[in-house]
Formats: C-alpha cells, structure tokens, sequence
C-alpha cells in the first residue's frame, strides 16, 4: 500500500510519520495529507504563524475565527503540563492541536472512548477559558456570545443577558442548592461536563477524513 | 599561418551553407504553413507517440503500487446540513432538551468544527498552486510524490529527460544557436520561431503603420497580427483545438475567458485577431506594445490610469462603441488559476455596452502544467519550463455570444458568463475571488454569519419606532454554504 512505498523510498519521513501515529492516533494516509496541507498553509517553510491561519478565505467567514486560531497556539492543546501561548508552531504541534478532532478508531475500548470525550471536551473548555484560571467566568462567557452574535443587530445589554441566563442554567443543573446571595464563580470543568452530558463528541466533533485506509473507516459512516 | 586561415575560410563557409539550408528549412516547413493556419502534422504525430508513452506509464505505475489518487474535493468530508439544521441537531443530541430559540452552550461547537474543517481544507488556497495529477506524465516537476517504481520506468524518464533537455530545449533557448547548427534535427526551430515571429511582429506592424487607413490596412495588420502569434504558439509546440468557430468573437465585441498563463494570449491571438487591453511596460513588452498599437488599436493604459477604474471603463465602452474595431480580450479573474476551476468574475466589464464572447480554455495536464504560479517563479524561468515540458496540449471552446439582459445586474451577468464557462471547460465553479491570492478576506463576511446565527437565535431587537423590544422574524438571506 502507500505506507511500504512509503518506506522503500523515504526512510527517514516514514519513521517520523509512525512517531507521530503512535502520538496522535492519525493513521499514517491522514498524516501524509495533513502534511502537504501544512506545507500549503505555511508556504513551504517549517512553521505556521498566526497569519497564514488568518489567509483562509473559509476561515474568515466564522465569528468564532479568533479562539480557533488562538487554540493552535496555545499550549494548553500540546499534550503538555505549560500554560501560555507561543507566536509559531511546527509540523509536530499541528498534528497535536488537530488530534484533538481525529475521528475515534474502530477498535476503542470504553476507557479510550471515554477518554477521548474528555479530551475533546478540554480543548472546547481551553477555548473558552481565555486567561488560563481553569473556569469559564461570566465575562469570557459574554466574550463569545458577543462573538457569535452580530453587534449590529443586538446591544451589548442584550449580549449580557443572554450570557448570564446562559450561566444561571449552568449554575441550577451544577449547584442547585445555592442560595440567592451565593454568587457563582464561573464554570469549572467538571460543571462543562456535567451540562454536555450525552453530547455526542465522538460523531460530531470530529475532522471526517475521506479514507482509503479502511482501518479508520467506521460502518454507516460512508457518504 | 595561411593554413589555418584558410581552414577557417573553409569551415566559415561550411557554416554559411549550412546556416542558408536550415534557414530555408525553417522558411519552408514553418513559417509558411503558420502564415496560411495549415499544418505539416509533425506535431500532431508527436503528440500522438507521446500519449501512447504516457499511458503505458500509467499502467506500470498502477501494477507496481496501489496508489491513493488525489482528491479534487478535498480530503474530509463535509456536512451538507445548514447552519440551522446543524445547531440544532447538536442541541437535540444533549441529554437536556433545549425548549424553542434560545442560545446554548453548545451552539459553538458548530462553528468550531466548522472552523477546523477550513484549516484542514479549503476550496480557495489549493487553486493557487498547481494540480496535481493523477499520474504522472514523466515529468519530476509535477509531482513530488512519485516514486520511481522500476528500472523501466526510470529509464524512461532518463531518456525523456535526455530528449527534453537535450534536443527540444536547446532548439528553444537563445544561448542554444550555435548548439542549434551543430544537432539540427527533429525541432531545430523553437526559439528561433519565438524570436522569428517577435521580431516580424514588430517590422511587420511598423511596416504596416506606414500604410494610409484602409480596409486593405486592416486585413494587412490581422495577418501580420496572426502569423506572429501563430509562429510563436509553434514555438511552445502547442497543439490548440478549437471548438464551435462559428462562434468565434465579432468586432465590436467583447472577449471573456479564464485565465491560467501568459500563454492564454497566444493561444487566442493565433485564431484571430483581438485588441488587448493592459498596463504599458518597459523593456522588451514595451517595445512590442508601441509596435503593435501602430497598426490597430490596442487599449494600453499608462499605470497611473489603470488605478482610476472609470477612464478605464470610459476607453473601453469608446472602444466597443466604435463598431468597426476589433473585439477586446479580458480575463476577468484578475488573475492567474490554476486551471481546476474558474474564480471570480469582476464585474468591470460586464458594465460596458456590448456583446461578450465567452471562450472557455481547458489546458492537458498531462503534457506540462501550464500554470504560471507568479508567486514561485518569475516570467523568464515560467517560459524556460513550457518550452521544456512535453508540449502544450488546449482545447479552446468558442462560446455563444450572451448580452446583458434588461435590469440585470452587472455582477449577476458575470455569474452568468462564469458558470457557462465553467460548465464548458469542465472546470469547478467558483465564486471565490481570484484576489485572495494576495489579500484577505474582508471583515463584512464574517458580519454576514453573525447575522444569520442571531436570527436563528432570535435574539431581541431595539425596535427603534416603538421602543420595545420584539422578536424580528425575516428569513435568512444567506446560508452558510460548504467551501
């Protein structure tokens, strides 16, 4: 297949490919693609800026375009324990950003599947969580629904008041018997799970890849 | 002393003999034929050989691996729901139902995932580089991924690549004259056809100049025009099929194609004479353009003119009124395509009074991509290539004429033409601006889905009249349609 015409010829580009099939679970068809996009984006060179994710035409059309981009640079996605952001990444955090979406394999066991879940649900959490304190507060909440929403067409009071009924819902399912004078603090994790439960991340959050590697392929997924 | 002087006499006389044959040789075989549009059919022969080569290549290849073919719609797949359907199908999948238009949490998840599809792929970045193929023709240039799969096929390459390099392109290149007269055989002639019909469009046109206006003038600078174009097109060996000549553009009219490369220009300019529209140049291009404007009129802007969009406007609509001139040639994209697909029309032109002539240009990948990727290589190293590719095989579709209808918009006719030539040419259409190659997208659009969500939300509205607040209902005008 692809893979052995792979190896015989490009050693050296095969075995940094299964390196980053073991730590992202992409197979390695999925990598090669991902590969010759990051190229295109980066123009050839070994990194990505801000920019070039900004060049997308597709991308320019989606009011949430500030926390996608933001959420490549962010080092909260990279697998690793630092906070903080960095000005460019390279091929290798790409693919750990975009892993984050891959579709779930065939083969999972309930752990993986659960923990896919989860990790799925704390790169959205990051995107919201701006400043990096580990809650959602009222005002980063505010932040995307003004995002969302046209400022044209609704002021800012009604911005607001769509993000605090927001939060008062999250605060009722979270915290029910808090008190009228109890004032809640923003949104932890554990409560963005508890409101997304049962939310299908495995089919609808994921990067749908057109495969030829039946491997990956799910049934009834074809279309 | 008077030994070797004499040598040289002898050799410098050989070389004038031969110089005389082959110039002869040329005269004869090439430029008469190109001057009356017939042809001695060696290209066509060639072409033929070649495609055979092609496809037997094809076959190893595909014997020796299974390939993945590339995917010209990209590589995930999309969903074909709109915004709506999608949001709220994200909202139907929570455990907690959501009652009626409200706003949840989980409505950004939609436009997340939307946005990750766009990083991964898109329809507008991977037209600004050149196709790719799904085999290969040969040529290491097209593409990387091609490994060689057997000794046969590498030695075919090898020898392409000796024949290439060896015998088509010195005959092509200017510092290749005194190679030329060395190994004059199958295609001596190539660059000198280019520098043949350069110059004899520049002498000829003077010439012409000269000449008191007449139809006899005309007809004298169409042929002038034609045979050059023609000479040069021999010189890339292109091989252009035209279609449907009946509805080859009229004079007084307006000719509107896709545009890929330079080359786009010699290839139409062969099977009739246009007058062009540009920037006026320095150098060589400039010399040409105040050569050729002496015997027809072309319309060349000076830069600063080209900023004002109305004198542009004013001169063409004072050149299309004056029936009698030769149609104008526009390419409408502002710029170059990778051939895959047809981008933006801007809508300039189609204000103009008059009739347009589509002409829809389909390049052969397999012989040589023809793509000019401005970005990566500049006008000399872009000619060096086609003149060392395979060939350039075109097929040219002349298009029924179409006139703006009562009221319609200048941009909706430029849709209009768009899709009929993308439809001929078998290329995809889209309405991406060709522009985006060099500049960003504007802030308005992404104002455009902030509407459409608010909507779908039904987020209250300051009525300003009443003073209340009420819930606005009008029905979305734009979807969020998968790029």
């Amino acid at each position: 297949m692809g893979a052995s015409q792979c190896s015989q010829t490009h050693p050296q580009k095969y075995k940094q490919y299964e390196d980053f099939a073991d730590r992202t679970g992409f197979s390695l068809e999925q990598i090669n693609n991902l590969h010759k996009r990051f190229r295109q984006l980066s123009d050839n060179t070994e990194t990505i800026s801000r920019e070039n994710l900004e060049n997308i035409p597709a991308l320019a059309n989606n009011p949430l375009r500030k926390q996608i981009i933001g959420a490549f640079f962010d080092k909260r996605n990279q697998h690793e324990e630092e906070v903080g952001s960095i000005q460019e990444i390279g091929f290798q955090q790409f693919l750990m950003v975009m892993s984050h979406f891959r579709p779930p394999g065939l083969k999972m066991t309930e752990e993986e599947k659960e923990a896919m879940r989860k990790e799925k649900l704390r790169f959205l959490f990051n995107m919201h969580d701006t400043d990096n304190d580990g809650t959602i507060t009222v005002d980063e909440y505010r932040k995307v629904v003004e995002e969302l929403m046209s400022n044209n067409d609704i002021g800012q009071e009604a911005a607001k008041a769509i993000a605090d009924a927001a939060m008062l819902e999250v605060a009722s399912i979270n915290m029910p018997h808090m008190g009228p004078d109890d004032f809640y603090e923003g949104i932890t994790f554990e409560h963005f799970e508890q409101i997304l439960k049962g939310l299908e991340m495995e089919s609808r959050m994921n990067v749908r890849f057109l495969d030829v590697d039946t491997s990956t392929m799910r049934c009834g997924k074809g279309k | 002393m008077s030994a070797t002087i004499d040598d040289m006499e002898e050799r410098w006389d050989v070389a004038v003999l031969l110089l005389q044959l082959w110039s002869s040789g040329v005269f004869c075989l090439i430029m008469l034929p190109a001057m009356f549009g017939c042809s001695l059919g060696v290209t066509g022969v060639y072409i033929k050989i070649l495609v055979k080569i092609l496809k037997w290549a094809t076959l190893r290849i595909q014997r020796g691996t299974a390939r993945p073919l590339p995917r010209p719609n990209g590589i995930i797949a999309r969903e074909g729901g709109s915004m709506e359907q999608e949001v709220v199908a994200i909202r139907r999948s929570r455990t907690r139902t959501i009652e009626g238009r409200q706003f949840a949490v989980s409505d950004a998840f939609y436009f997340y995932k939307k946005g990750l599809d766009s990083i991964v792929d898109d329809q507008v970045t991977q037209r600004f580089s050149s196709e790719e193929l799904a085999s290969w023709n040969l040529l290491t240039r097209t593409n990387q991924n091609f490994y060689y799969v057997s000794q046969r096929l590498t030695i075919i390459w090898g020898l392409g690549v000796l024949v290439r390099y060896g015998l088509l392109f010195p005959f092509r290149s200017v510092w290749g004259l005194g190679v030329l007269v060395r190994y004059g055989l199958l295609f001596p002639f190539r660059i000198t056809l280019a520098i043949i019909g350069l110059v004899w469009l520049v002498v000829g046109t003077a010439l012409v100049g000269f000449l008191p206006n007449s139809s006899a003038k005309s007809w004298l600078s169409e042929l002038v025009h034609v045979t050059c174009w023609r000479i040069c097109a021999r010189g890339l060996s292109a091989t252009v099929r035209y279609h449907n000549k009946e509805n080859r553009p009229k004079k007084g009219g307006i000719c509107v194609a896709n545009h890929t490369s330079p080359i786009d220009v010699v290839i139409l300019a062969s099977d009739g004479c246009y007058a062009m529209v540009g920037q006026i140049h320095g150098g060589l291009m400039g010399v040409l353009q105040r050569s050729m404007v002496k015997s027809c009129p072309h319309v060349w802007f000076e830069r600063s003119e080209m900023k004002d969009r109305l004198t542009v406007l004013n001169r063409l609509t004072n050149h299309v009124a004056a029936k009698n001139k030769l149609p104008i040639l526009i390419f409408p994209e502002g710029t170059c395509i990778n051939n895959t697909s047809v981008m933006m029309f801007k809508k300039g032109c189609f204000e103009i009074e008059g009739t347009i002539y589509p002409v829809a240009i389909k390049y052969d990948a397999r012989f040589g991509d023809a793509f000019w990727n401005s970005a990566k290589y500049n006008m000399v190293s872009y000619l060096l290539r086609m003149m060392t590719s395979w060939a350039i095989v075109v097929n040219v579709w002349y298009l029924p004429p179409m006139r703006r209808r009562d009221g319609e918009d200048a941009a909706l006719f430029a849709n209009r033409v768009k899709s009929v030539i993308a439809r001929r040419g078998g290329l995809l259409d889209l309405a991406w601006d060709g522009g985006l190659k060099r500049e960003k997208v504007k802030e308005s659009m992404k104002q455009e889905q902030q509407k459409l969500y608010s909507n779908m939300v039904g987020a209250p509205r300051h009525n300003v009249c009443t003073g209340r607040i009420t819930e606005d209902q009008e029905s979305s005008p734009v979807e969020y349609q998968n790029r």
